[in-house]
């Protein structure tokens, strides 16, 4: 299969400011490169400082990258461009306080994305909103409600919900399941891979949880202080990892898998 | 939280509403803010409600003290100035100049703050830094100089005086402003909103205004005292209104001749004063207490 | 002799309106030198429940149980200041975002002697300076954190969140407990880290015969480290017993769905598959159900489950359930 996006040599130095003589560039990302096809889930894993929010970032548009491009289809996205890209590519935040605008209703949160992107009527962006709610298991009555009124699973789902109303191609997930609780994490990953079987969608999933990253993911990339440590199937990779930083993290997670 | 449409008979009221609910629970704080109310109200209709004229001279009732003293007359409620002109009304006159001046002037500087401290949140290195602070030398100046100071420059009157104040006021509300954007920009719904393609404006109005507004009533409510005491001080050395006015610091300096005499011509002014400052305290006082719990809760 | 004995506990919240049940009787006892782990997902009451242990609720809940014991003396009968008293001497808490609950502005050092016990300090009182400042440097050994300069002279912000949950557990061991509470300590780290935390608690188990109570909402995880398990769900009793008991034969269908949901068991299952969920999600306060709370989301709930279910006892595996999955095995 063609691959849906593809990743070219992308990566991102920040210059430090402060030393006007002496400039220091901080390598946030060394270039790398991968693939991903649809229907597919490619897992990141990594400590904080990896780089792999960095990553998340320079995929979604809220970077710059320092050098090389993001292909989606064989069409290169602009990184300016929001409005291209955010058809394409959406992003689900780890859940805190501040995944949701707290002064608007969910209703306003999912036009917003409709009003800027799409030209539908007022009547057709309701009744998208309305589908799109049911798809990811709320109601319908749900959609003049306050962010504060829901549980941390909800607004979980309210997050998918916005990223998936313009049926986008890409959905990456930024630890969008570590702070769920375990009984609600299941339920987000099965609603997960029924709208991936549904909608054909390709999921990048950022996460340090191995257990869901053995369970969701098709390949896997481990990234440490910003370079690829280790790239390949999930499988693979977990039954024989090559690198000892992959080593320890899988020791470090008491993590035994069986060898069928 | 489930809901189902079960759950009919529970309303879900938006966070500025139940902000309000919160405000209204405290005794102490809904009495500042029904005396807040009030005093809007009787700026805005003062001159409809006078009884009498408050700049007409009436020479026959000089110097009458208020209706409880033995020499007072009922017609007169809180006696006469030394040139007969009712006290009553021109205390009610007077709250549209004091206290309905003084919500002019904050509105103004808060509109002008949070242009200028929006600009600098959204611009970044030394453009932001410059926008933030230019206004700053203004904080180094006392409001009763600066306006001192203008006055000379323009001429007295009231519209420069007024400027003055709003001068002071404006870079609080240029930090408040941008530290509070600043602050939101963090925030991962307004990331969320950029990726949808929305513009900065639209990020302004949508995301970040409804989230900032409490802080920003609150701030306001405490530079409100600010400029009530300025007003009054202006007024008192004769910088503010033009004579005949009845602006309640002019009227204290007026009847600072007559103090052994006539007391209340003093002291009705000053209460006035106090009354204004202590009712717009309370509902600032209010606003951030219920700032605080629906923070905790 | 059992150290802590607490027999049907609840927890009320008295508001305007009604009254919320928040923690509805359950009962706990920990013997000297067990390490047990309380579990139970967000809104379970475990927290709730350390801190009426404790004794730092505040007077919006109303705490009774029928039994309250500590080391054999009813703590009932005292007032809740006397209690405050008889349970601090013995027994230590810790919390879970361990950058926060420590001073910013004072150091470590600063911290640390403030927390050492001056009973246990001996000499005349210019000496007792430099004894406290010994004892904050033992302390920190004990701990296991051995360049105790560069630890004493730092900020909590200079230091990592595994660091400053080692010296918590340093303040925490100060006045030599017997009892340590640990609410859910390693939730704010690296998952790296979180081994370090376990082992260390794990080896003061061993070596102080300290016993631990462990509060976490990771089943999976605190089997590694605990000897017997309670798990409580929204606010109820669910099912206690030995960690082997549990793991291997849960006779409730709420452990079941927990120990279902984690890695350990979705080995077994081929790779993006559905995983086995409860349906539903966990009720909040105001609109809790009648009865057995699991209720409206267990799969074998019948007209029965309306009634809250007594705590049955098979061989110290303690369960609350009309219909439990004993029979299945």
């Amino acid at each position: 299969m063609a691959a849906l996006l593809q990743v070219i040599e992308l990566s991102k130095s920040y210059k430090l400011s402060g030393h006007w003589f002496n400039q220091k560039t901080v390598t946030a990302l060394d270039p790398l490169s991968f693939e991903i096809q649809a229907y597919k889930t490619l897992a990141i894993i990594g400590e904080t400082g990896s780089g792999k929010s960095t990553l998340a970032k320079l995929l979604v548009g809220a970077e710059i990258p320092s050098t090389g491009k993001v292909r989606l289809n064989g069409q290169t996205l602009n990184a300016e461009n929001f409005k291209q890209r955010c058809q394409h590519i959406r992003m689900i935040f780890q859940d805190s306080g501040t995944t949701l605008n707290p002064s608007l209703t969910i209703r306003q949160l999912l036009d917003e994305p409709l009003k800027l992107n799409t030209t539908l009527n007022e009547a057709q962006r309701t009744q998208l909103i309305q589908d799109t709610l049911q798809k990811v298991g709320l109601l319908v009555d749900h959609m003049n409600f306050y962010p504060h009124m829901f549980s941390g699973g909800q607004k979980q789902r309210i997050s998918l919900a916005r990223a998936i109303i313009l049926k986008p191609q890409v959905i990456i997930l930024d630890e969008a399941l570590a702070s769920l609780d375990p009984s609600l994490r299941s339920q987000m990953i099965n609603l997960l891979l029924d709208l991936q079987q549904q909608m054909g969608l390709a999921f990048i999933l950022i996460s340090h949880n191995l257990g869901i990253v053995r369970h969701f993911s098709d390949d896997m990339m481990v990234l440490a202080d910003g370079k690829v440590v280790e790239y390949g199937k999930t499988a693979d990779i977990l039954n024989q990892p090559k690198h000892k930083f992959t080593q320890k993290l899988i020791m470090s997670q008491h993590f035994q898998l069986l060898h069928k | 939280m489930a809901r189902n449409s079960i759950y009919q008979e529970e309303t879900f009221p938006s966070p500025l509403i139940r902000l309000w609910h919160s405000f209204r629970e405290t005794k102490v704080v809904m009495i500042g803010f029904s005396c807040f109310l009030f005093l809007f109200f009787l700026a805005v209709f003062a001159p409809i409600l006078t009884p009498y004229s408050s700049v007409e001279n009436n020479l026959d009732y000089l110097l009458l003290p208020p209706a409880w003293d033995v020499n007072g007359d009922v017609s007169f409620l809180l006696g006469t100035d030394n040139l007969g002109r009712d006290m009553l009304s021109r205390l009610m006159h007077g709250t549209s100049l004091t206290f309905g001046l003084s919500f002019v002037v904050v509105i103004t500087s808060l509109v002008i703050g949070v242009i200028i401290g929006s600009l600098s949140a959204l611009t970044k290195g030394i453009k932001s830094s410059f926008l933030n602070h230019f206004l700053d030398v203004i904080l180094s100046i006392p409001s009763l100089l600066l306006a001192i100071i203008i006055v000379a420059i323009l001429g007295p009157g009231l519209g420069n005086t007024l400027w003055a104040i709003i001068l002071v006021l404006i870079p609080q509300f240029v930090h408040i402003t941008r530290n509070a954007v600043k602050e939101e920009f963090t925030k991962d719904y307004v990331l969320a909103s950029r990726l949808d393609g929305a513009n900065s404006l639209r990020i302004l109005s949508y995301s970040i205004f409804p989230n900032i507004i409490e802080k920003l009533i609150s701030q306001a409510t405490l530079a409100q005292s600010a400029a009530i005491l300025d007003i009054a001080a202006l007024g008192f050395l004769g910088l503010g209104a033009p004579i005949p006015l009845p602006e309640w610091g002019a009227m204290l300096s007026n009847g600072l001749g007559l103090f052994y005499t006539a007391p209340w011509t003093v002291y009705l002014p000053g209460l006035a004063i106090l009354f204004s400052v202590v009712a717009t305290n309370l509902v600032g006082e209010g606003m951030r207490h219920a700032l605080k719990q629906s923070k905790e809760s | 002799m059992n150290l802590l004995d607490i027999r049907n506990l609840s927890i009320e919240l008295h508001s305007s309106h009604n009254s919320i049940l928040a923690v509805d009787r359950v009962s706990l006892s920990m013997k000297e030198g067990e390490v047990r782990g309380l579990v139970g997902e967000s809104g379970s009451g475990k927290s709730l429940l350390a801190q009426a242990i404790i004794g730092v609720l505040d007077d919006r809940w109303h705490v009774h149980a029928d039994r309250f014991h500590w080391r054999g003396r009813d703590l009932l009968r005292l007032t809740p200041e006397e209690r405050k008293v008889v349970i601090s001497q013995d027994v230590a808490m810790i919390f879970q975002e361990p950058m926060a609950c420590l001073d910013p502005t004072a150091s470590i050092g600063e911290q640390l002697e403030e927390a050492v016990n001056s009973e246990q300090l001996s000499g005349y009182f210019w000496q007792k300076s430099q004894q406290r400042k010994i004892a904050a440097t033992k302390l920190l050994h004990k701990v296991g954190i051995k360049n105790h300069e560069l630890c004493i002279r730092s900020y909590p912000h200079q230091l990592t969140e595994a660091l400053c949950q080692r010296v918590m557990i340093a303040m925490a061991l100060a006045k030599k407990p017997l009892l340590l509470i640990a609410d859910e300590p390693t939730a704010a780290m690296e998952n790296s880290n979180q081994g370090q935390i376990f082992r260390l608690l794990a080896s003061l188990n061993q070596l102080k015969n300290m016993s631990i109570l462990l509060i976490s909402h990771d089943l999976e995880n605190v089997t590694h480290w605990t000897d017997t398990i309670t798990v409580m769900y929204s606010g109820q009793f669910v099912e206690a017993g030995t960690t082997k008991q549990i793991f291997t034969k849960p006779y409730h269908p709420y452990t079941r769905a927990l120990l279902d949901s984690s890695p350990k068991a979705n080995i077994e299952l081929p790779a993006k598959s559905r995983l086995m969920t409860l349906p539903g999600s966990i009720p909040i306060l105001q609109h809790l159900p009648i009865g057995c709370r699991l209720g409206p989301r267990c799969p074998r709930a019948q007209q029965e489950c309306v009634q809250a279910p007594k705590v049955k006892n098979f061989h110290g595996h303690q369960v609350s359930c009309h219909f439990s999955l004993r029979d299945n095995y």
